[in-house]
């Protein structure tokens, strides 16, 4: 079965992978594999986008979604009279006809995948462009957009080593997604240190940051610019001390739990004579 | 599964002006367009035929073309840009519009349409085309004709109606300005050449120098991710994944943290709107008073450095351009200005655009533009790893050093079969963009340099007129182009000039019916790219240049005509005048049909004829034209001006970098906003939009305005598919689709404004309504709207209101300095304040019922229309 493996890396948020889908979807009639998309509210493959970190170190995560075509698959189990089934090349499919009614399908994607069309009263998902690689196609629309190589569509064989470096959607965990990120974002610390005095930024401080067990999650050094930045960390709370030659040490928390921590400009000030 | 019944490949970039990019391939179903995907060449060619290139970087990365194009968003939406229900689906005319009675210019804007036929369209167009010749003469005809748009040759979107007043006594023609890149045009060229465009023209083979050697890379204002969507595509993205990957230093300046900076950047330095000139002076500051620049190389590549170090150091004002002076001007703390200069001085750094904001679209932008030149000189411009580099338009003028990739061997031209207007033609008659209003208005006007993009620096020094001699002002306004007021300056004052008594009638040609159309007297429905069959190219692309052979795909959508095929109705019904329009049509097409043009278009393209092979390219549906031979032994941009100034001088009158511009200094001595040397520059010629300034206190944000992510211009603000992602509109409590208005938490807590909340962002020339965004990325004392929102009109004019998001509205008139008509489109100032929407909608209840009942969708012409459902 085939994976479609997603490099976070090299997503720069184009969104040409929802567009092209849209595009192959919204307004086409592909039965009995799929009713056409509605122009607009549903995403089989969604792009999602989150905001990290404040002025001035921001950065836009984003993650294409994707049906996960699962071993495990909430959907199919769901459904009845056979309305969704897989493939024999494991690509999971709801029937337009078959599904009708069956709204209790489009409620069991963990993930929120699957969507009800109000007018057709039928789940509607991704269905891996079976209607294309039917017709010859060697993957499916959102891959063939990705202009940067973040979207593959590899085989689990060949790609294994790849493959194991790579994580489920967390709300998939257990159920055998098919759609594996590699390069998923950790908390991140950073700041700049400085010092007001003299208006110069404090080059070679040394940055340690601790987890509240007291064990060192990170050692860093501020660059030319005075800035620290380390990005690997839990959603947990931490400690993060700064020290430089002729300064007073300065200790800061950097509570990760719910989001990034950027600080504000750390000045360092000179020990009392 | 039938899933197409044929492909058609066609480019789909928005040049205009018989350029081209994004070439895609395009199923039809049905007679429908059912999808339009990427194109792979791997089929039709081998690397070998291509003469397949790689460029190595630091550690042996590589990077190369690939064989599929890299597509960007905006081809993927074109669909619903075909099929928009704003199409405008027949000839319409302003049901108060009567050039037999009364005329009520001054409903333009207001006031409803009706249907007409075709006939009766051009009837009436002829009519009044006589008419204007007969009062007042040819030159009373403005033709709009220029500015971005489909990408096509025989059917072009921009001038066919020039090529037939040409030929029944003249027109006047609006230039095309260099929209994108004003400060470097009407600045840089004055310190640097680089004719016509003012941005480093000599960039062969510096992506792979840069990668090699540059340790660090400033982003200065730099949107590739968001400007390249339109034109060249996603090898840009891919380009600068590229120099990360090589460990270049990915270093952002500017007021937003921009889409290519939310990914790429690994450090943000978030400056205040056209404040940069303050960072760099200090910058220069630095290096002057620690003495960490490259003197030698000063000597004998650069002239007037004593003028600019007389400056800095404050000895001509007694203001010392230090890091302190420059910190509560631009925002930056003077610690952070020093480490990046000293950091700049240690390192080689490159610097890199890609056009827009307000680096270079704000008053004075002449200032930054040339001192950024001041610094690169400073630090041995051409030098390994020291250049500057432009992400877009890659053979802009069909000039392939433009590139900083591979060159193809031609880049191909569409002019045997281009039946639009030529950039710079018709010199006599022009009025430069961003001084038309003043046109429409029936006002007499001169100003300096036609202003066209294609015009070099010396035209800067020619002092022009309108009209010209005896001849009538305009009367009437003819346009292929309306989208002045979302893309131009002063857009509220334009729209009042639209209304003028002055302006009698004023004609649009256009598919959609979007912004100044809305204004029109007569509106003919006009194809998109998919329902004509044209010559196409696409030499923006960076891969392989390609000519295409694109075929019809679909019937026109409504009654739309193409635009060659418009105007050619116009001149059948001249014909009917005999004289001056005798045989009008013959001599207008020559009697050639689409087919014919495109294989004179293809037979004179630049392809040396034994390469071409007619019936192949039919067959095919597309030529790519190999990367030339030797690439590699091109010599690296700026080197050989680095290595020897004599034998390879640039074009400044003396051949060096001119701290001091001689060509300003003979010209201009005594302009103190635009001199001989770039300065800092608070306020003047018609700017005062400073946060020191006394304006502030009641408009105390400056406004930024990049080119928008989710259109080009004023184009695809219809489509669904953007209107539903996250950034590209803010649904309000009324249900309507707003524009974004970015504002930093902080300002936003201040105001007491959350996401979601309308909000006015206003100034004198009026307020335009936006959805808030409350973002990180957006430094404090900024808000930053997108530019190209398609208006929706409550109150036209100065003063006036609008709920479509249209910021040019409320931009200035007044130009980049008073000898410099480069439009200033942001680095304002204005206030924004919270509004209660529903209060509004009931002030203005008609306006408001617009779209009232269609959610989040953009405009539909049935608002529009009397008796239409």
């Amino acid at each position: 079965m085939k994976t479609i493996l997603v490099d976070l890396d090299r997503c720069n948020g184009c969104f040409n992978c929802q567009l092209a889908c849209k595009d192959e979807h919204c307004g086409n009639d592909w039965r009995p594999i799929a009713a056409p998309q509605p122009t607009t509210g549903q995403f089989w493959c969604r792009v999602d986008q989150r905001e990290r970190g404040r002025v001035p170190v921001v950065k836009v995560a984003y993650t294409p979604t994707f049906c996960g075509m699962c071993d495990d698959a909430p959907c199919l189990a769901a459904a009845t009279d056979g309305a969704v089934y897989r493939r024999d090349d494991g690509l999971i499919v709801i029937d337009p006809e078959k599904a009708r009614g069956q709204r209790a399908i489009a409620e069991a994607c963990p993930l929120g995948m699957v969507y009800w069309n109000e007018e057709l009263e039928a789940p509607q998902k991704c269905t891996g462009c079976a209607h294309l690689l039917d017709d010859g196609w060697a993957e499916p629309r959102c891959v063939d957009a990705c202009a940067t190589g973040a979207l593959r569509y590899v085989d689990a064989d060949e790609a294994a080593d790849e493959l194991a470096g790579a994580e489920g959607a967390d709300e998939l965990a257990g159920l055998g997604t098919h759609v594996l990120y590699l390069h998923k974002p950790r908390r991140f610390v950073a700041g700049t240190v400085a010092d007001r005095t003299v208006n110069e930024v404090v080059i070679g401080a040394a940055v340690t940051v601790r987890d509240e067990a007291g064990a060192v999650a990170a050692e860093l050094v501020t660059d030319e610019f005075g800035d620290f930045y380390h990005e690997g960390l839990d959603e947990a709370r931490y400690r993060v001390s700064i020290e430089a030659a002729g300064y007073e040490p300065v200790e800061l928390v950097a509570d990760c739990t719910e989001r990034d921590v950027v600080f504000d400009d750390v000045l360092l000030k000179r020990p009392r004579a | 599964m039938r899933t197409k019944d044929r492909t058609v490949v066609h480019n789909l970039g928005l040049e205009a002006c018989g350029g081209g990019a994004n070439m895609v391939a395009a199923d039809v179903l049905d007679g429908r367009l059912v999808r339009i995907r990427p194109m792979r060449f791997d089929g039709d060619y081998t690397e070998e035929e291509l003469n397949y290139w790689r460029l190595t970087g630091r550690d042996g990365i590589t990077f190369e073309p690939g064989m599929k194009t890299p597509t960007p968003n905006f081809p993927l939406t074109y669909k619903r840009r075909t099929y928009s229900r704003n199409r405008v689906p027949f000839p319409m005319r302003r049901v108060d519009w009567d050039p037999e009675g009364e005329r009520n210019p001054q409903n333009r804007g207001t006031s409803k349409y009706v249907r007409i036929s075709w006939d009766e369209a051009c009837r009436l167009i002829a009519s009044e085309i006589r008419r204007v010749h007969e009062e007042y003469g040819p030159y009373s005809i403005l033709c709009q004709a220029d500015g971005h748009g489909e990408s096509k040759a025989v059917h072009c979107c921009h001038g066919c109606q020039t090529r037939l007043l040409d030929l029944c006594g003249g027109y006047t023609v609006q230039a095309r300005n260099p929209d994108s890149w004003e400060g470097w045009y009407w600045g840089a060229k004055h310190a640097w050449g680089m004719d016509p465009v003012g941005q480093n023209t000599l960039s062969t083979n510096t992506a792979q120098d840069i990668a090699q050697h540059a340790d660090a890379m400033l982003y200065w204002g730099c949107d590739l991710e968001t400007n390249t969507s339109a034109w060249g595509g996603q090898l840009a993205s891919r380009l600068a994944y590229w120099f990360d990957d090589c460990g270049v230093k990915h270093i952002a300046i500017a007021p937003d943290c921009n889409y290519t900076a939310v990914v790429h950047a690994d450090k943000w330095l978030p400056v205040l709107p056209n404040t940069d000139a303050a960072l760099q002076l200090a910058i220069a500051y630095v290096w002057m008073t620690e003495g960490t620049y490259e003197k030698d190389y000063l000597e004998t590549h650069a002239i007037g450095f004593d003028w600019f170090e007389y400056y800095v150091l404050g000895n001509e004002d007694g203001v010392a351009k230090t890091p302190e002076w420059a910190e509560p001007i631009c925002g930056i703390p003077a610690y952070k200005i020093k480490a990046l200069a000293r950091y700049w001085a240690r390192h080689n750094v490159s610097i890199a655009h890609c056009n827009g904001g307000s680096f270079i679209r704000s008053a004075f932008a002449t200032e930054p533009a040339r001192l950024e030149v001041y610094l690169m000189a400073m630090q041995g411009i051409g030098m390994p790893g020291r250049t500057t580099i432009k992400f877009i338009e890659w053979t802009l003028f069909g000039m392939a050093s433009c590139s900083p990739l591979p060159p193809s061997k031609v880049a191909p031209s569409t002019a045997a079969c281009f039946n639009g207007w030529v950039i710079g033609s018709n010199p006599d008659h022009t009025i430069a963009k961003c001084h038309v209003h003043k046109a429409l208005r029936g006002e007499r006007l001169s100003w300096y340099g036609h202003g066209t993009a294609a015009n070099d620096r010396p035209d800067q020094f020619v002092k022009l007129e309108f009209p010209v001699g005896d001849n009538g002002p305009v009367k009437m306004l003819w346009s292929d182009n309306p989208a002045f007021s979302t893309s131009l300056n002063g857009g509220s004052e334009y729209l009042d000039a639209l209304r003028s008594e002055n302006l009698e009638c004023y004609v649009v040609q256009v598919p959609w019916f979007e912004d100044d159309a809305r204004f029109a007297d007569i509106v003919l429905p006009i194809t998109t790219k998919f329902e004509s069959a044209d010559f196409g190219t696409d030499a923006d692309s960076g891969q392989w240049n390609a000519v295409i052979y694109e075929e019809q795909a679909i019937e026109p959508v409504g009654e739309a005509r193409t635009d060659w095929e418009a105007v050619q109705s116009v001149a059948r019904a001249l014909e009917a005048y005999g004289g001056i329009y005798e045989n009008l049509w013959e001599r207008l097409t020559g009697g050639k049909d689409t087919e014919t043009q495109v294989r004179e278009g293809y037979e004179a393209c630049g392809i040396p004829e034994a390469e071409r092979d007619w019936d192949a390219f039919k067959e095919r549906k597309y030529q790519l034209i190999p990367t030339v031979e030797g690439w590699q032994d091109q010599r690296v941009g700026l080197s050989g001006f680095y290595e020897n100034p004599e034998v390879f001088p640039l074009t400044t009158p003396t051949g060096k970098i001119e701290f001091y511009a001689t060509g300003l200094a003979d010209h201009f001595p005594d302009d103190a906003f635009r001199g001989p040397v770039a300065h800092w520059i608070e306020a003047g010629d018609g700017h005062d939009d400073r946060l020191s300034s006394e304006r502030a206190q009641k408009y105390p944000f400056l406004v930024e305005s990049n080119h928008p992510r989710w259109r080009v211009h004023a184009e695809f603000d219809d489509v669904e598919w953007f209107r539903e992602i996250e950034t590209c509109k803010v649904i309000g409590p009324d249900g309507y689709a707003y524009e974004p208005v970015w504002l930093n938490p902080v300002d936003a807590a201040r105001l007491g404004i959350e996401s979601g909340d309308v909000v006015s962002v206003f100034n004198e020339r009026g307020s335009v309504l936006g959805g808030a965004r409350v973002t990180e990325r957006v430094r404090p004392s900024v808000v930053y709207v997108d530019h190209g929102a398609n208006s929706d009109i409550i109150v036209p004019g100065i003063g006036g209101l609008d709920r479509g998001g249209d910021i040019n509205l409320i931009c200035p008139t007044a130009t980049t300095s008073g000898n410099a008509s480069g439009e200033v489109t942001s680095g304002y100032l204005a206030g924004v304040e919270k509004v209660d929407v529903f209060e509004l909608a009931r002030r203005y209840p008609e306006q408001f019922a617009r779209g009232a009942n269609r959610g989040g969708a953009g405009g539909d012409v049935r608002d529009y229309l009397e008796g239409e459902e």
